[in-house]
């Protein structure tokens, strides 16, 4: 290509992806870009970096899976010395309960299972891991260059119903829980099954399901609205008095799946003074992801519906209607941490990594948490200054977790009590 | 009754070999000493009543079953106002007046849990019932979780809650939901309740057919007790069948409690314990803690020897009782045994005299008034299991650091023998 058409063309692409040119590539020098990564590095390094969503927990439990030493498996994304490299400094280990309990009992156990995973590992590895509870940890853990561990409940039918139950979760550490997985339970839509016409759904939240919210304001437990409905969504923040999270999800407008975010909702978790944890799986972050037409739309519905409690026939089933994945390189995940602070503001966006619960689907240069390190480095590439990009890798979520903290704390100091609310004594809407 | 039927039966043939006069004065004198003797035993009786009472203050004293959580937990009864429906044993007042220092509370989980699931939702409910208590009413209750933890709330004059699952298949076959459980603070399970679960034989139900048994304890059984060791949950044999006890105490490398049973010789049943597992019990260095219900204690309802009745008694004396805590002192000795009410939990089927929680000094006054010294009576009243319960605690801590790790062992990869 003559070189005058090149330099017409680098100026239209720039033009097109509207960002300042003195950010693209193609303009810096390696010196420049050695002397970027220098720097993000050294900001990492000093900042709180805090992820609110991975599933190795799964691993853990069912696998004896160790985090001590790093995998050679190729299977797993999480150990302790990736996480070191990573500069990973809070980790939120999903307490994931799978919908096949919802429909077979045993939720709440599952989720004791889980529980108990995390601080095993914490016993084993003392040195490296330290259970944390509040945003105050985080931080005292961090100053000692340990990995502060916490729990995140996926799945709100882990509480089989209970609002004593939830209490226990939090007595035991769980400080947020998603309302529901992929399944609407008997209180909260999902946004996995809203389209399923076999489920009963309850437009949103039942006024129990908004009795779950309160207590959690109460507790200081994180409401989590990721794998909710839309309806869900505006139920929870309408009804919390406190931050909201969406702890692995990304932005809807830039890949259009229901588990991600539109832009009124992002504007509407930044107005509750909460944060968007972008999820970095493939499927949430693939800018070339279109809509699917109503008919693949159905057949995808089907495939969930069938195999929701096998994910790997489902995967298999999923690639086999839609075909290979395109690339997705780092760029398009960087993209929705953009889009996400244009539009929620650059204090209402984080990591949610979804590390180990995305069957290993992840952006080109983000294939494990050892590579958290180059999120720094691309946002200070765009643009970010150091303060921002710190709010990102922790800040925001710190301040997100102890705004709720303070919340329950005041809530509770003006007699609110434990909420002694019964599933069965409230109308299901 | 005893002393006044000696004296009957021995005067006339004293009188006999005297004369009239010196058989006059004599029992001129009597008649007095008699009267003397009466004022007298009155004002020792009296005198007891009031020791009985300090030395009730004074000692730490511990109840380690009782069933008032399941209203609690389902009816919203708050423990802080005297219940006034009659249907309930258990509040602060009478706790208060009874000298009540540390309650264990039931967390009962239903067999009907294990049949339809929810068995450890249910109990997460039940134990926040209890944690609730202690929410509502912190001047008169306290979470306790050690054994020092009871001592301590003891001195600052407050009741320690303390929590024990009643019913092993509370933990739905996971030993990390038993470890979960050890951490929200529970710190005894009964192996089983009335159903046999899958890894533990109940005494319930032993002729039951349907039911498939293990014999006593599965592998996997074994390996409970053993978790529960090295956490330092007291392992708790009321309720489970003979052969699952003697699998337990096989298996065990600490003390075990019984929460709330009491003594098969003097009372045929099958949730009572014989004067082998008694004296197993003492050898284990444990501690039998005796229940006060009715159809536990009447040794005229359900002698040895004959079966228990298919009805359970609904009347029971105070004497009774005792003989159940005399009994098992003789057998297993004085450091084996103390008090497990099952206030609660038994239909208000209690031995008249012991209606309630407030009624609890009348042990320390009967046993005095058998003759038990000071001490023996605070073992019995709360010593014994504060003992056991810190061996517990020093078993699990040497266990720990000496390397014991949590067991994930999973029911099916271990058989039933």
């Amino acid at each position: 290509m003559p070189k005058r058409i090149l330099a017409f063309a680098v100026v239209l692409a720039c033009a097109f992806v509207s960002r300042p040119a003195a950010f693209s590539q193609s303009q810096s020098s390696p010196a420049d870009d050695a002397k970027l990564r220098e720097r993000a590095m050294k900001l990492h390094r000093e900042a709180i970096v805090i992820d609110t969503h991975n599933d190795v927990t799964s691993p853990m439990t069912d696998e004896g899976f160790d985090l001590g030493a790093r995998d050679t498996s190729g299977k797993i994304q999480t150990d302790i010395p990736r996480i070191k490299e990573g500069g990973l400094d809070a980790e939120f280990f999903a307490i994931y309960v799978a919908a096949s309990y919802a429909r077979n009992g045993g939720s709440a156990r599952r989720a004791m299972d889980m529980i108990d995973g995390v601080y095993e590992q914490a016993r084993r590895h003392p040195e490296s891991l330290e259970m944390a509870f509040t945003s105050g940890d985080i931080r005292r853990v961090h100053k000692t260059g340990r990995l502060a561990a916490l729990m995140g409940i996926e799945g709100g039918h882990a509480i089989e119903d209970s609002l004593s139950a939830l209490r226990q979760f939090y007595r035991l550490g769980v400080r947020y829980m998603t309302l529901t997985h992929s399944n609407t339970n008997n209180w909260a839509d999902s946004s996995g099954d809203i389209n399923n016409p076999n489920i009963k759904h309850h437009n949103g939240l039942t006024d129990f399901g908004r009795e779950v919210v309160r207590e959690m304001n109460r507790l200081g437990m994180m409401v989590d609205i990721s794998h909710v409905s839309d309806k869900t969504f505006w139920d929870a923040v309408e009804t919390s008095q406190a931050p909201v999270i969406a702890s692995h999800s990304s932005a809807r407008a830039l890949t259009d799946a229901p588990r991600n975010m539109t832009d009124d909702m992002l504007r509407a978790v930044a107005k509750k003074g909460g944060v968007v944890m972008v999820n970095f799986g493939k499927g949430f972050v693939n800018t070339k992801a279109v809509k699917p037409s109503p008919e693949t739309q159905a057949k995808i519905d089907e495939i969930r519906n069938q195999y929701s409690g096998d994910q790997a026939t489902m995967r298999a089933k999923m690639r086999e209607l839609q075909g290979p994945p395109p690339r997705v390189p780092l760029e398009m995940l960087i993209d929705h941490f953009v889009h996400i602070a244009k539009v929620a503001g650059v204090d209402h966006v984080g990591i949610g990594s979804d590390f180990d619960g995305v069957g290993g689907q992840l952006p080109e240069g983000m294939e494990d948490v050892s590579k958290l390190p180059a999120i720094t480095y691309e946002l200070l590439k765009r643009g970010f200054s150091d303060a921002d990009v710190k709010k990102v890798l922790g800040e925001n979520f710190l301040r997100t977790m102890a705004e709720v903290e303070r919340v329950a704390k005041s809530l509770q100091a003006s007699g609110a009590k434990p909420s002694t609310a019964k599933i069965g004594a409230m109308a299901k809407n | 009754m005893v002393d006044e039927f000696v004296s009957q039966g021995t005067y006339p043939t004293i009188v006999k070999n005297m004369n009239h006069w010196i058989a006059s004065f004599l029992l001129l004198l009597f008649i007095g000493c008699s009267l003397f003797t009466t004022e007298d035993s009155q004002t020792d009786d009296a005198k007891l009543r009031e020791r009985a009472m300090k030395l009730h203050r004074e000692a730490i004293v511990i109840d380690t079953h009782n069933d008032v959580t399941s209203p609690m937990t389902d009816e919203g009864f708050d423990l802080g106002a005297r219940d006034t429906s009659g249907k309930i044993q258990t509040d602060i007042p009478r706790m208060k007046a009874g000298g009540l220092d540390a309650e264990f509370f039931a967390i009962y989980v239903a067999a009907k849990y294990a049949k339809e699931g929810g068995a450890a939702r249910r109990a997460m409910d039940m134990i926040d019932g209890v944690y609730e208590q202690a929410r509502r009413h912190p001047e008169s209750l306290e979470m306790a979780f050690t054994s020092d933890d009871i001592r301590r709330i003891h001195k600052a004059g407050r009741l320690a809650a303390l929590m024990g699952i009643e019913g092993g298949h509370a933990i739905e076959d996971s030993l990390s939901a038993l470890r979960q459980f050890y951490r929200l603070g529970v710190r005894y399970m009964t192996l089983t309740h009335t159903n046999t679960n899958n890894w533990a034989d109940s005494a319930g139900g032993i002729n039951n057919p349907g039911e498939k048994r293990h014999g006593g304890l599965s592998d996997f059984g074994r390996e409970v007790v053993r978790e529960m060791n090295r956490l330092g949950m007291m392992v708790d044999v009321s309720h489970v069948a003979d052969e699952t006890f003697q699998d337990v105490i096989e298996t065990t490398q600490a003390p075990v409690i019984a929460s709330h049973s009491s003594c098969r010789a003097l009372t045929n049943v099958s949730r009572n314990l014989t004067d082998d597992m008694l004296k197993a019990l003492a050898k284990n260095r444990g501690v039998v803690m005796i229940n006060f219900y009715n159809g536990f204690i009447n040794t005229e309802y359900a002698k040895p020897g004959t079966a228990a009745p298919e009805k359970a008694a609904t009347a029971a004396t105070m004497e009774m009782l005792i003989q159940h805590f005399e009994h098992a002192i003789k057998v297993a000795g004085i450091d084996h045994v103390g008090i497990g009410s099952d206030f609660d939990g038994v239909d208000g089927m209690l031995p008249g005299g012991m209606e309630d929680v407030s009624k609890l000094p009348t042990i320390t006054y009967e046993l005095l008034k058998r003759g038990y010294s000071d001490a023996d009576v605070k073992k019995v009243l709360g010593e014994n299991l504060l003992r056991v319960m810190a061996e517990v605690e020093k078993a699990a801590g040497k266990a720990q650091s000496s390397g014991a790790k949590p067991s994930f062992a999973k029911i099916n990869a271990t058989k039933s023998p």
